[in-house]
């Protein structure tokens, strides 16, 4: 009654998945590099065009940020630019998510076709918008003369810049807020709203005490998802404007693409970035939790 | 909402159809403006009314722009096929890489397995300047700058996250019984993962593929950082009409069309997917 | 040489121990029922067979070689899963070929197998269609045929008649033994149902809580079960089980039920002076309106006809629920009332309180 192992063979059951994962692992070091060279990086006084005053300062680069206005100067456009579309977008989402529930040829053909938007390149997109708020001839701003509006100067003037690039965020990115919510507003059971409308229930009452409250973690999800993205703007403010006029629109990851290559401050670039990362990093711990607990939940249904 | 009244019909049609116009009046506004003349582009007002023309087109295939201050050589034709090159190869690649570890990661809870998938995950959430900063000078000292390689590796990042998050979820979703079936019948693990969990999983490899390729099509910063012109895709190629003066707005808007076309048309085939893939998995369309 | 033989095998989960040093030994050609409640262990079992769980410790002999830690498909068995398991994307032909394909059969010899296994199984009018175009029978017929097709040695079979209809199961129960027999395989067959057991093993394997409480054949188990558990597992209704303390006295043992004193018969003296578990079947029970020799009070509270069988729910005066069963209808007017029951005492079985143990040996 003996136990007999043959180890080979478990050793080789046991070492797939690693071959398996090896190349996906080796993607993972491969981000892993540079992010620790970041890291060393932003405690460097480096600058390309001056490489002789290299040399680390620990945490200079961010202490020089609590007194830099600049530095303030992005935080608060990062988080207006945040706010603005994130909020927009998940109000326009919901209400278009609302307007489309029922499921009917229309409303599937109207569904699928709000999708184009998110499927163009932000970068195309915003070249799309610059091309219709051209001073000259520029559909839009000949329909805002039209309304009486003069001189309104879009993205060139620092007055409706940030209106005009989050509007631009907002027609990219609203379509994904409405899609989660959409897919979340079909999946919810139908059992509450058949006894709601039995009772006589107001449709108000309905909204906010059943529909509301169901559809919380989707709402959250998408929230986050786009809170993670916009924090992180480049690929609409940057074709845009470069992050003009002026400071206007310097948000964190236009300001770093410019301290690098404008001014060719690696250090002062890299802390910059450390910092956006942070706050990523601590916002994508929640969304991952959210976003695992409603995935679970998906796959529950299934 | 059985009940609805008159008016209420009415201000929901009213609300949908602004709604459908603001999102593609950008999108039919273009299309029709990269059919027009300069002359019909500024013309004051502006007009549905047009006689069409492929000049635009013309001009952008053969690489000979007309401007203000005469011909200029743009190569966009060129970015056109970067896209697609750059977009196609990188969805292979990462295919590749990312079945057979989707694969690891849903059959196999081995040590770190959770580990490695999420620090991808959280990557796919961290600023992408932080890395391609770094990565940049680095790809100058090891000759990776600006070639088609560097590229396609740096893409792995957009494209790999989406490919093994849900290819995952539809390993998870075939029963392991099949597999063990199929092995206890005499066939090796290779031939398991080959003839039973792929061809299961096809759907899904299908869906993550397509999205992949339409994230790393639309993707703009990574090529930006680390391509020179020859091999810049059509997001970062578009710029340098906006930079070159005196350009002709109808090439503009040709190009745009040429360049978000493919997406849009993949998007519309994978609709059924899209859901799924956005959300990377966490809600079923 | 058996063909299947474990040693000391034993695997634990996180949740805890599943299957504690289990040993068996099946020669070639038998049909051994693994039984038991759910959450024995039984599935387990059948996976560290095949090769998809590894165990902890203790061996695997199939065909007299070590096979604890062969690759599942170096082992040569033929397998049909709870769930059928059967390839959705495959044709039912593809299906079945499964197992020979992977051999390198030529097309001819593949077809010509399958379209044997399948007229056995009654299936060959259904091979081109895939799984979902299946009914449940037909899914359970392909995943056996698929198990048998290439004459596989070793046979197991997890539950294969859980998941279908009634009828279905009570036709294959009369089936499945013929069929098995026919193809000389050895067969581990899993099921929760006893009488699926007693109609298809040879020997029954009875698994409680990781460990064989008892392996013999159908008819010693029902008669002489090892422990109160095994015993209860076995009979519809189950065995009735009567608190007794038992005295020795001039004619044998001898206990009160129900007020009165019954005699226990002169074999059973083990038991004197203990608290026991008196294990009466209920067809062994005899009910009628004589309060003679060896009969004890009880009160007839229902009577349910059931089959070719009535079941009598009475109750004793200690407050006891138990059950008697009455071949044929024959008793169309038996009322529920007062009556008395008695039973022959070499059929009654005496099982250890605190141990659960049956004392006394039987033939």
């Amino acid at each position: 009654m003996t136990s007999i192992a043959a180890p080979v063979r478990r050793r080789k059951i046991l070492l797939l998945p690693y071959l398996l994962s090896l190349p996906a692992l080796l993607v993972c070091i491969g981000i892993l590099i540079p992010f620790v060279t970041a890291v060393y990086y932003s405690m460097l006084r480096y600058r390309l065009n001056l490489p002789y005053l290299k040399g680390f300062i620990w945490f200079g680069n961010y202490k020089e940020f609590l007194t830099d206005s600049e530095f303030w100067n992005t935080v608060r456009v990062s988080l207006e630019y945040t706010a603005l579309t994130v909020g927009s977008e998940l109000l326009l989402g919901l209400v278009i998510a609302l307007l489309l529930q029922k499921q009917s040829r229309f409303n599937n053909m109207a569904s699928i076709l709000l999708l184009l938007p998110l499927m163009t390149a932000p970068a195309l997109a915003s070249l799309m918008w610059k091309l219709m708020t051209n001073p000259n001839f520029g559909v839009l701003s000949y329909l805002v003369q039209l309304m009486g509006v003069h001189n309104f100067q879009w993205a060139s003037s620092p007055n409706s810049a940030l209106f005009t690039v989050v509007l631009v965020d907002v027609w990219v990115y609203t379509p994904f807020i409405m899609i989660l919510l959409l897919a979340g507003l079909r999946s919810l059971p139908t059992q509450p709203f058949e006894a709601a409308a039995l009772d006589g229930v107001p449709r108000r009452f309905v909204f906010f005490r059943i529909t509301l409250p169901m559809l919380t973690p989707y709402i959250i999800t998408a929230a986050l998802f786009r809170l993670l993205d916009a924090i992180q703007q480049f690929d609409i403010i940057y074709p845009m404007t470069q992050g003009g006029p002026g400071d206007t629109l310097l948000v964190f990851q236009v300001r770093a693409y410019l301290e690098f290559y404008q001014y060719t401050n690696v250090g002062k670039s890299a802390a910059l970035l450390m910092i956006l990362w942070a706050i990523t990093y601590a916002l994508s711990n929640v969304f991952i939790k959210q976003w695992l607990k409603l995935r679970e939940r998906a796959r529950g249904l299934a | 909402m059985e009940h609805s009244s008159r008016a209420e019909r009415v201000l929901r049609g009213v609300l949908i159809t602004a709604i459908l116009v603001f999102f593609l009046f950008p999108i039919l506004w273009i299309f029709l403006m990269s059919f027009q003349t300069n002359e019909e582009v500024l013309r004051i007002p502006p007009s549905l009314f047009f006689k069409p023309t492929l000049i635009n087109y013309a001009s952008l295939i053969t690489g000979k722009l007309q401007t203000a201050a005469g011909s200029l050589d743009l190569a966009f034709m060129l970015n056109l096929w970067n896209s697609v090159l750059l977009s196609t190869l990188s969805v292979a690649l990462s295919l590749l890489l990312g079945v057979p570890a989707a694969y690891a990661f849903a059959r196999f809870k081995f040590r770190g397995s959770e580990d490695i998938a999420f620090t991808l995950l959280s990557f796919r959430f961290a600023p992408p300047l932080l890395v391609l900063l770094p990565l940049s000078l680095y790809f100058q000292d090891i000759g990776l700058n600006d070639t088609y390689v560097g590229l396609i590796w740096v893409y792995q990042l957009i494209a790999l996250p989406l490919i093994l998050w849900i290819v995952r979820g539809y390993f998870e979703d075939i029963s392991p019984d099949i597999e063990y079936a199929y092995r206890i019948a005499g066939h090796s693990w290779l031939q398991t993962f080959l003839r039973i969990a792929v061809p299961l999983a096809r759907p899904g490899i299908a869906a993550a593929g397509l999205l992949a390729f339409i994230f790393c099509w639309n993707n703009f910063v990574f090529a930006l950082i680390l391509a020179s012109a020859d091999k810049q895709p059509v997001t970062v190629g578009a710029l340098a009409f906006v930079t070159a003066s005196g350009i002709q707005y109808g090439q503009i808007a040709a190009a745009i069309v040429l360049s978000i076309t493919p997406t849009l048309a993949l998007a519309l085939y994978a609709q059924r997917y899209l859901v799924e893939g956005l959300s990377l998995g966490a809600v079923k369309g | 040489m058996a063909q299947i033989e474990l040693k000391s095998l034993s695997k634990a989960f996180k949740t805890g121990k599943v299957l504690d040093g289990l040993d068996l030994s099946v020669e070639e050609g038998e049909i051994v029922c693994i039984f038991g409640p759910s959450g024995a262990g039984k599935t387990v079992l059948l996976r560290l067979i095949a090769g998809v769980e590894e165990p902890d410790a203790g061996a695997i002999f199939l065909e007299g070689r070590d096979a604890t830690d062969a690759a599942p498909e170096r082992r040569g068995i033929g397998i049909a899963f709870q769930n059928f398991a059967l390839f959705p994307h495959m044709s039912a032909f593809d299906n079945i070929a499964s197992a020979l394909t992977a051999h390198g059969a030529t097309v001819a010899t593949i077809k010509a197998k399958v379209d044997k296994v399948a007229a056995m199984l009654k299936i060959s009018h259904v091979l081109n269609h895939e799984p979902r175009a299946l009914s449940n029978g037909q899914k359970q017929r392909t995943a056996l045929a698929r198990a048998l097709a290439a004459d596989p040695k070793i046979v197991l079979l997890d539950d294969p008649l859980r998941n279908v209809d009634a009828k279905l199961r009570y036709e294959m129960r009369l089936e499945l033994p013929s069929l098995l027999r026919a193809s000389d395989a050895t067969v581990l067959y899993v099921t929760q149902d006893y009488k699926e057991a007693m109609a298809i093993g040879d020997r029954i394997a009875v698994l409680i809580d990781g460990r064989f409480e008892q392996v013999a054949t159908p008819a010693s188990i029902y008669r002489a079960p090892v422990s109160v558990g095994v015993a209860r597992l076995f009979g519809d209704p189950t065995i009735n089980l009567i608190p007794v303390n038992p005295q020795a006295g001039g004619d044998g043992l001898s206990c009160e039920i129900s007020g009165a004193k019954v005699g226990l018969g002169a074999a059973q003296v083990e038991g004197a002076g203990r608290s026991m578990l008196l294990g009466l079947r209920p067809e062994s029970l005899v009910v009628n309106d004589d309060a003679g020799l060896g009969g004890f009070p009880v009160d007839v509270v229902a009577v349910t006809p059931l089959n070719e069988k009535s079941v009598l729910l009475m109750r004793t005066r200690d407050g006891q629920e138990i059950f008697a069963s009455e071949a044929g209808v024959e008793n169309e007017e038996r009322k529920p009332g007062p009556a008395f029951a008695r039973f022959d005492p070499a059929r009654a079985l005496m099982f250890d309180e605190a141990s659960g143990a049956c004392i006394g040996s039987r033939p």
